[in-house]
């Protein structure tokens, strides 16, 4: 803990925020009546007030990401590269648009943070026409990249107005190239929350970059052992208030990405326990073994409609239940984990604070009971005390 | 508790395992016949250990096998293991034993050890008492491994590098790497309580145009490795090349280096053997020519000085080899072995100069690539291409190299990529190549050289 002694690390959640100095974790619920910066400051001033703005250091998640729309020209490279780069940039993704469906595609309604366009190897030329103009005249979107094909980039420069063009995320060999791309996503990320005016204040007690809490997670993961008894592979679930995260060993998925960092994520964004709780709700009563579970917990679902601590717990776990359903091959996802295979289980956020140990294990093993059929129990970690956020973020 | 233990107790709570009781294998380990341990018998036999591949589902037909190989006069015994274990898909793996134990059709390409558990294997192990190689190509082979000792399986396979290029597409290279470090380990942990437990390398590699600087480097790699975490009997190999000339130069070189690289790293005490495999690449159709060039792999291996030999069998070109086979493969070996007596000590001080000077090269840019420890400098340097096998159908490999072989049969490096070979050692390669050729020509020599033998 040495290095940390000297340092103030803060993580603004859209529910809690955390802070950590030398005496601990200290943690508070959020006071929406209030702005960020006047909330943290009247709860914590006189710890802050104790560090130099060099010293501080604060991931956020309380606006729940930049929303990305895809559009790429083949399922298992152009999309999943991108895919992959922006959901380990933290970013979370509202769609996907396979280049050759654009015509029969639905027009997302809400605003879209960002767009990426992508698709080819440097060599291919023409991928891209009318059809991608036209699609993203109907959509409403505040940036958008281009990180296909070079031969494609002038064509595409001329058509689409404010286009960034980054090198390719596919290389001659097929491989991903994601520096390029992840550094653009995190600087936007950057830059989003600049422009809110309650994180913006937030610079007057730190002169270090605000990062999202997602891509510091990912950071602190190679380095979980030091703190963890984790045997590999494992997955880390972050529940929180708005979203909820994944962050998995690539050894869980058949069809690894050559990258540099050893794991991924997936982020869902509308499972959260109390910004996106009625989402969260709604794709309970769309499963098809929540009743049983309920049934399991000793409750109904007219839990669904109360406001109790009991309520937000049965949440929580539904939360759990849901997240791993939706990575299982119970459904057809972006990727499918190998939970056979895993080993442990990491749990942070939120939900570390609601539940114990023995009801996670409880839930987890319902799960694999009832969805995949086995008796396997992976070993439950909790990090309780926040130290992979912690981890993460003096890694930086 | 360490956290190598903590480590060991999730793995072993997998559902497909009997419950493992550590105190119960350490006081079998200890206990155990020395003819069990291949070290004991590196050390006592004086002659080549021949051993066969083989496996089978069932363990009654594990166990005719076993009987089938004693009785031709086998020196260590095969338990090759199935494919769904090799993934780690234990479930689908018993379901399939089921299946072959019910209807007599066998399901799966080799036994899956860890449903059987250990308990069971336990008692044919050491009902035969001879030691036993477990042979999978597993990337986590961290449950398999635990399961084979506490059998009574004494003889490891495989690594992180050897296993994984050849078998694997995308399995991550750096989850491979930490997975055989558990396995060095457990290895290592045991190895204090009876004889050593043998970690062996699989030298092979793609068994396609590789050249021994390449199976040299990745073998010296994978023993320093293994090494490094305690292990002390570890085993280098290599397959037959094609050429009978650069095969002994191999040898020579990879003896001298394993033993070099050995004392480098202050492990100088630990014994290293030297393993050479009977033709990895495509066997003839024709049953006449492969029972020759298994011969000619024996006599190779006399030459080589080799301490153990894995056979091949004359039926490999058209399916998985009968009992029958495997078992006249090794009774021919044997009598080969036997009567093949003053055979000449060829040197060729060239060839193993230059061979020589290549690995050193590579070894020395492996050692210098910043990361701070030898498994990520060894994963750098795959990831950069100093290190390139050619044909690997892993993403992660480089391909750049490109492998001819000359008019005598050696294997050349004819494009390097950015594997540092010395400029004069590469103009020593180019030099004995026909480069003349046009290109066509040469990608047809190529591809002609995978069916080599035919």
């Amino acid at each position: 803990m040495s290095q940390l002694n000297n340092k103030l690390l803060i993580d603004v959640g859209s529910t809690y925020f955390k802070v950590s100095s030398s005496k601990g974790v200290e943690q508070h619920f959020r006071d929406f009546n209030k702005d960020i910066y006047d909330d943290l400051t009247y709860k914590c001033g006189d710890t802050i007030k104790t560090y130099e703005k060099e010293n501080v250091y604060i991931c956020s998640s309380a606006n729940g990401g930049l929303s990305t729309l895809i559009i790429g020209v083949t399922n298992s490279f152009s999309l999943k590269y991108a895919t992959n780069i922006a959901f380990n940039s933290g970013i979370n993704i509202i769609d996907t648009v396979l280049y050759q469906d654009i015509e029969t595609s639905s027009i997302p309604s809400d605003l879209i943070d960002v767009v990426i366009v992508v698709g080819g190897i440097d060599s291919v030329s023409n991928i891209f026409g009318k059809e991608l103009f036209s699609y993203l005249e109907k959509i409403t979107y505040s940036n958008i990249v281009y990180v296909g094909s070079s031969k494609d980039s002038e064509t595409l420069q001329k058509n689409i107005e404010n286009l960034v063009i980054l090198p390719n995320v596919i290389d001659d060999k097929l491989h991903i190239v994601e520096e390029h791309l992840k550094e653009y996503l995190t600087n936007l990320y950057q830059a989003d929350i600049m422009g809110k005016e309650d994180i913006k204040n937030l610079y007057e007690i730190t002169s270090n970059q605000i990062y999202s809490t997602p891509y510091i997670v990912n950071k602190t993961l190679p380095f979980i052992t030091t703190k963890f008894s984790v045997v590999d592979p494992y997955i880390l679930i972050d529940i929180g208030g708005a979203t909820t995260d994944i962050h998995y060993s690539k050894d869980l998925v058949d069809d690894n990405l050559v990258t540099t960092n050893e794991y991924d994520r997936l982020v869902f964004k509308k499972l959260g326990v109390f910004k996106s709780k009625e989402s969260l709700i709604f794709s309970a009563k769309n499963n098809e073994f929540v009743y049983e579970l309920l049934s399991h917990l000793k409750v109904t679902e007219n839990i669904f409609e109360e406001q109790s601590e009991k309520a937000l717990r049965i949440l929580m776990q539904l939360a759990i239940f849901l997240v791993l359903c939706k990575v299982s091959h119970y459904r057809k996802a972006y990727v499918n984990l190998k939970l056979l295979s895993l080993n442990s289980l990491v749990l942070t956020g939120g939900i570390t604070k609601v539940l114990s140990q023995e009801e996670i294990e409880d839930i987890i093993s319902f799960f694999y009971k009832k969805i995949l059929n086995s008796n396997h129990n992976p070993s439950v970690v909790m990090d309780s005390n926040y130290d992979i956020w912690t981890l993460g973020l003096t890694q930086k | 508790m360490s956290l190598l233990q903590e480590e060991r107790e999730i793995i072993l709570s997998n559902e497909y395992v009997e419950h493992f009781d550590f105190a119960e294998v350490e006081e079998f380990i200890k206990n155990a016949s020395k003819d069990l341990f291949i070290s004991h018998n590196f050390r006592t036999k004086n002659k080549m250990l021949v051993q066969p591949r083989g496996g089978f589902p069932t363990y009654n037909k594990m166990y005719a096998l076993y009987e089938f190989f004693v009785n031709a006069n086998v020196d260590v015994l095969p338990c090759t293991i199935d494919s769904n274990t090799r993934l780690n898909d234990y479930a689908t793996s018993k379901k399939m034993l089921r299946l072959s134990e019910e209807s007599e059709v066998d399901m799966l390409n080799g036994y899956p050890l860890v449903n059987h558990g250990y308990r069971t294997t336990r008692k044919m192990i050491t009902h035969f008492n001879k030691p036993v190689s477990l042979r999978h190509g597993t990337p986590d082979a961290r449950l398999l491994i635990e399961t084979a000792i506490a059998s009574g399986i004494f003889e490891i396979e495989g690594g992180p590098i050897t296993y994984l290029l050849p078998y694997s597409k995308n399995f991550p290279l750096d989850k491979a790497f930490l997975y055989w470090k558990y396995v060095e380990r457990v290895c290592a942990k045991y190895s204090t309580l009876n004889e050593p437990i043998n970690r062996e390398s699989f030298g092979p590699l793609t068994a396609t145009l590789v050249p021994p600087c390449i199976t040299i480097v990745i073998q010296l790699l994978e023993m320093l490795l293994s090494l490094e975490e305690g292990v002390k009997s570890f085993s280098v190999s290599f397959s037959q090349s094609g050429s009978v000339n650069q095969d002994i130069v191999t040898g020579a070189v990879i003896r001298k280096l394993a033993k070099h690289y050995a004392n480098e790293i202050g492990c100088g005490d630990a014994e290293i053997h030297l393993v050479y495999h009977q033709w990895m690449g495509a066997f003839p159709m024709d049953q006449n020519f492969s029972s020759q060039l298994i011969s000619l792999s024996t006599a190779i291996a006399a030459m080589v000085g080799a301490d153990k030999i894995i056979t091949k069998t004359k039926q490999e070109a058209s399916g998985i080899p009968t009992k029958e086979a495997n078992a006249e493969t090794v009774a021919n070996t044997q009598y080969l072995l036997r009567i093949l007596n003053g055979l000449p000590n060829v040197v060729d001080v060239e060839e193993e100069e230059n061979l020589t000077l290549e690995v050193k090269a590579i070894m020395e840019a492996i050692f210098n690539d910043s990361a701070d420890t030898l498994w990520r400098k060894a994963f750098n340097s795959i990831k950069n291409g100093i290190i390139d096998v050619p044909f690997s159908p892993h993403i992660i490999n480089h391909n750049e190299m490109i492998t001819i072989r000359d008019v005598n049969k050696n294997i050349r490096i004819m494009k390097r990529g950015n594997v540092p070979i010395p400029d004069k050692c590469f103009e020593y390669e180019k030099s004995k190549c026909d480069l003349k050729k046009d290109t066509t020509s040469i990608v047809n020599d190529i591809i002609h050289d995978i069916g080599i033998m035919q």
